[in-house]
């Protein structure tokens, strides 16, 4: 097609960056609600985030369940899962000063269930899965061909980021949460439960990552080791962006998508990868608390 | 306790003995071969999908009598798709139930760990489904690969497209995984042999989720066939991302396809090429290969592939080599099986071992016709077959 | 220290030496079991350079893995590619993992608590690549095989494999060493400040304590027993790759720590006996054995937050402490009705 190469290579670069960036944003952002909530390093995360596509696929592809409905029971069972470990698991370290290394421990060993659970099930099942799109076709934007199912994907997450900002600063639940990440004495003295607000922030922060790899199922093929390669993305976006900084986990996990998806336009894979290894030390050793700390 | 209930118990375990002694003495003591595979961890689909394999032989062999009047026995372990625990598990399957020989991985770490044992303790090792060239090096005294080398498979889609299109241009999109290089490195060796040329090579690193950039600039450079080489799901997302962007079905020449990554590829990949050893669409399907598909069918829903073909074929090629050597001897088995000149049972395919025990190597491209996704069925005819000796390429020098 | 505890703790000591001769024999003849304790015994080294960093000094460190794997390789390639002794290249990757690791931590200079944890991730991924896409030293993630066993030099026999009980005695031997360096120092006034440095860096500073150069100390003494470590354990498995030192490994050798009891001599080595073995003893339960393992470390967490041993330590003086107040009470009390 008679069509000038260079710009279809950037349309893609854009299009790429935001579906990327949109859905590693949202998973950091459910990462550091719970970690700047209740200082709880979910070790756990990138297996949570494969339960939901997977559990998705079991629905739709094994039950014959609609796709958007599937996805809604999914999100929907996850919150009475989430609740009993909270309760089981998370609860009895609240008042704990150093609960953050018993909790990256505990969920280091959920990971591991997880994971043995996954590779005894889905791991041989299959060793990839697709979930069946809630649109088909092509969409075209200018010249450049797009699946649809993926701009369908990119505007729920961006809807979805937009929607847990601007609860998080306007809506009462929010605001407490936001005056527990800050001070939970202080917070605990202007009235606020603070027992509730971690049940709710963990319960919103799990619920945000199913969320995210619902997400990514509608744009991408999966199979197991996105659990891994997830959850370590999630973690570096946190950091960077500032654990418990939701704004902090937009920008920089949008940033993340875009720089993901340009330097591998220019650079060899090993630059690029060592390159994000070293910005990462980088924001470490100068500003430790993260682009956006409060 | 009383006495009394001590005298009962006491002759009751008598009985038993004597029964289990006497059980024993009429049982025929096994051939036991050491199979340890990728049962949980990132393999688990392969090493599960080559132990279902191997079951249904096993099966087979034992049901017509076994092998020199005794049962074949497969010990099977799980190495975790960790070398070290495929270490241990060779270790306690060559010291503790002394096996014939080992054999089991699908994944080429483990397999290579497991070598270092199997040639360091004479134990003869027979490499069901495991690429890698390292496998069979100059020197390899005591191990065998059943499956052809992964830079030969990139060898053969050259001289697959070589013959389908004169002078094409060919561009590469490949994860970089050490198997992904290896078949890379086999097509940039053979392409200008055989007067292709690369238009474009992009390599995704680990952990990558999209291809769409690299896939439009791929576009721009305007091949003929593309060859992607994706690892898992990212497999799966690049084909798709091709055909989004308007490449045709038959420009795309996937290095292998077994059914579930055929079926991930969806209808949209109807006239795709896929490289395979073995096919239940291939016409030179055996009636024992027709019986192999039907049971595995029944049993797992799915149709076999080249994987699980190749552990059945595993069973039958021990059998063979231990009737050839006519003792359960480590050193006359791998003598055997050094001279075995014989052919897969399901289709007919001939197999022989040089002398670093690499097979002669073998693949077939099939071109996908039709695909039923629901029901996990798909038709493809044969496109090409090509046989050819392991270093007819440099194949040890061009991957380490 | 009383003369009965100086006395029992040279017992604990002996026992210990003679449990890293005799455990090998008794094992010997089944070679599985024998592999088992060989990689407990490595593990103890590699648990001991970590209880040094994290029980210790407070240096949680995900980097360990990384650093044993740079005297692996280092080793490996001395000792495949270049013919050296294997006596010779062990100690000089080990002096040369602990200089890497020196430099890898300088950023626990800077940076507090879990921010320090953050970039040994970092900087544990960052090695793990260098070992995937330098195959030039480490052959990449195809990884070396067949690395040979260590020779030792036998008067009147001359070059002669190390193998066999042999191998798995002196990687006990080593083990012992290993937690017996870690011993002393925590004994001697350095051990004094790195624990005081571990309650609190500021004001270890400000008593005119040096962090710096004890948390430099921590980080090459650390790294020297992680680096032998892995030069061994490259021997003794006869294969390695990138993914035998990755973020994983570093997290499990950080585990068996935390789960044994940091801060303890013993803590750390009863992690390794019970965690390390899991994997291989249950390749027969393999369905089990995530699960196993998972739902065991959750249950020790919440039953026992200091760790196997460190709870038991925890317990035990309370009821002395119990004891003392039982006693303290009572003799009061018949003091009392002595006074009436």
């Amino acid at each position: 097609m008679a069509m000038d190469p260079n710009l279809l290579v950037g349309i893609s670069m854009v299009t790429t960056g935001l579906v990327l960036g949109a859905i590693f944003a949202l998973t950091a952002a459910g990462v550091t609600i719970v970690y700047g909530c209740i200082w709880l390093p979910n070790a756990a995360s990138g297996q949570l985030f494969l339960l939901a596509p997977l559990v998705l696929w079991s629905f739709t592809i094994g039950f014959g369940i609609e796709p958007v409905l599937a996805a809604l029971l999914v999100l929907a069972a996850g919150l009475p899962l989430a609740y009993l470990v909270e309760r089981l698991l998370i609860r009895r370290f609240y008042d704990v000063p150093d609960r953050n290394i018993s909790y990256f421990v505990i969920t280091l060993g959920i990971t591991q269930i997880l994971s043995g659970i996954f590779s005894l099930t889905w791991g041989r099942w299959s060793d990839q899965y697709n979930v069946p799109p809630l649109a088909a076709g092509v969409t075209f934007i200018g010249p450049f061909p797009l699946p649809t199912n993926r701009i369908l994907a990119l505007g729920c997450a961006l809807t979805l980021l937009a929607a847990l900002f601007l609860a998080l600063r306007y809506h009462r639940f929010g605001r407490a949460l936001r005056a527990v990440f800050q001070n939970r004495e202080a917070a605990a003295l202007r009235g606020v439960d603070v027992r509730r607000v971690y049940l709710g922030s963990f319960l919103l922060g799990t619920s945000v990552i199913f969320a995210g790899g619902l997400l990514y199922s509608m744009a991408y093929s999966f199979d197991l080791s996105v659990a891994w390669s997830m959850g370590i993305a999630a973690f570096a976006i946190m950091i960077v962006g500032g654990p418990g900084s939701v704004l902090g986990a937009l920008v920089v996990g949008m940033l993340f998508g875009f720089v993901q998806a340009v330097v591998s336009v220019f650079a060899s894979p090993t630059v690029a990868t060592l390159s994000y290894l070293l910005a990462m030390l980088l924001i470490l050793l100068l500003r430790p608390s993260g682009l956006f700390a409060r | 306790m009383e006495v009394r209930h001590l005298k009962i118990m006491l002759a009751g375990a008598a009985v038993v003995a004597l029964a289990a002694g006497t059980a024993w003495g009429e049982a025929a003591d096994p051939i036991k071969v050491g199979f340890v595979t990728e049962l949980t961890g990132p393999w688990s689909f392969s090493g599960s999908s080559c132990e279902a394999g191997m079951r249904l032989a096993e099966a087979r062999i034992n049901g017509a009598g076994g092998v020199l009047k005794r049962p074949l026995k497969f010990l099977v372990v799980d190495n975790q798709t960790n070398p070290t625990q495929a270490v241990a598990a060779a270790r306690s399957l060559d010291t503790q139930e002394k096996v014939l020989l080992l054999s089991g991985p699908t994944s080429s770490d483990n397999a290579l760990a497991m070598y270092g044992y199997a040639e360091q303790n004479q134990l003869p090792f027979l490499v069901p489904v495991a690429a890698f060239p390292q496998l069979t090096k100059p020197g390899t005294q005591w191990t065998f690969r059943l499956e052809p080398d992964a830079v030969g498979w990139g060898y053969a889609i050259a001289k697959f497209i070589e013959q389908k299109k004169p002078g094409a241009k060919v561009a590469l999109m490949y994860s970089d995984f050490a198997l992904m290089r290896a078949i890379a490195a086999g097509v940039k060796y053979q392409a200008p042999l055989s007067k292709l040329s690369v238009s474009a090579e992009i390599i995704f690193p680990q952990g990558s989720s999209d291809a769409t950039i690299q896939a439009t600039q791929v576009r721009a450079s305007n091949p003929d066939f593309i060859v992607p080489i994706g690892a898992g799901g990212f497999d799966n997302t690049i084909a798709n991302q091709l055909l989004d962007l308007g490449f045709k079905p038959d420009q795309i020449i996937h290095p292998f396809g077994f059914t579930t990554n055929i079926i991930g590829w969806g209808k949209r990949s109807v006239g795709s090429y896929f490289g395979t050893f073995f096919d239940a669409n291939l016409d030179t399907v055996t009636p024992e290969g027709r019986e192999f598909i039907k049971d595995f069918q029944a049993k797992f829903n799915r149709p076999p592939s080249y994987i699980e073909n190749f552990c059945y074929t595993t069973a039958y090629v021990i059998k063979e080599a231990i009737e050839k050597a006519g003792t359960a001897d480590r050193a006359k088995f791998r003598d055997a099986l050094r001279a075995l000149k014989t052919k897969e049972g399901t289709s007919n395919v001939p197999i022989e071992f040089d002398k670093n025990g690499a097979r002669k190597e073998y693949i077939y491209y099939m071109q996908l016709t039709d695909m039923d996704v629901a029901k996990k069925e798909y038709k493809a005819k044969k496109a090409f077959y090509l046989e050819w000796a392991p270093e007819v390429i440099p194949v040890y020098d061009l991957v380490k | 220290m009383t003369s009965a505890d100086s006395r029992r703790s040279r017992m604990l000591w002996l026992g210990g030496a003679a449990l890293a001769v005799a455990v090998p024999l008794a094992v010997a003849g089944n070679r599985f079991a024998a592999f088992i304790v060989g990689i407990v015994f490595v593990h103890i080294l590699w648990t001991a350079g970590m209880n040094l960093l994290y029980g210790y000094t407070g240096l949680v460190s995900m980097m360990t893995a990384g650093i044993a794997g740079i005297g692996a390789y280092v080793t490996t390639n001395l000792v495949m590619s270049h013919g050296w002794s294997f006596w010779l290249a062990m100690p000089v990757s080990a002096v040369g993992a602990a200089a890497v690791g020196v430099i890898l931590g300088l950023p626990a200079l800077r940076l507090r608590g879990f921010y320090f944890v953050l970039s040994s991730l970092v900087i544990q991924s960052a090695v793990t690549l260098v070992f995937v896409y330098f195959p030039q030293f480490t052959n990449g993630d195809t990884g070396i095989t067949q690395i040979p066993h260590p020779r030792l030099w036998l008067p009147g026999e001359g070059a002669v494999e190390l193998k066999g009980a042999a191998f798995e005695i002196l990687l006990g031997l080593l083990a012992f060493a290993g937690v017996g360096i870690v011993h002393l120092i925590v004994r001697s006034r350095m051990g004094a400040f790195i624990m005081a440095i571990r309650e609190d860096d500021l004001l270890a500073e400000e008593l005119g304590i040096d962090v710096t150069r004890y948390k430099v100390l921590v980080f090459f003494i650390g790294s020297l027993l992680m680096g032998v470590g892995g030069a061994f354990y490259a021997s003794y498995v006869g294969f390695i790759s990138p993914r035998s030192f990755d973020v994983l490994v570093s997290l499990n050798i950080w585990l068996m720590v935390a789960f044994g009891g940091r801060g303890t001599i013993l803590g750390p080595i009863i992690g390794c006996i019970i965690l390390v073995p899991i994997p291989f003893v249950l390749q027969d339960l393999y369905m089990l054995k995530d699960i196993f393992y998972g739902l065991l470390i959750i249950v020790v967490t919440v039953a026992m937050p200091a760790g196997v041993y460190g709870t038991f330590l925890q317990r035990r003086r309370a009821r002395e402490q119990a004891a003392v107040a039982a006693l303290e009470t009572s003799r009061r009390a018949a003091e009392r009705i002595a006074a009436q």
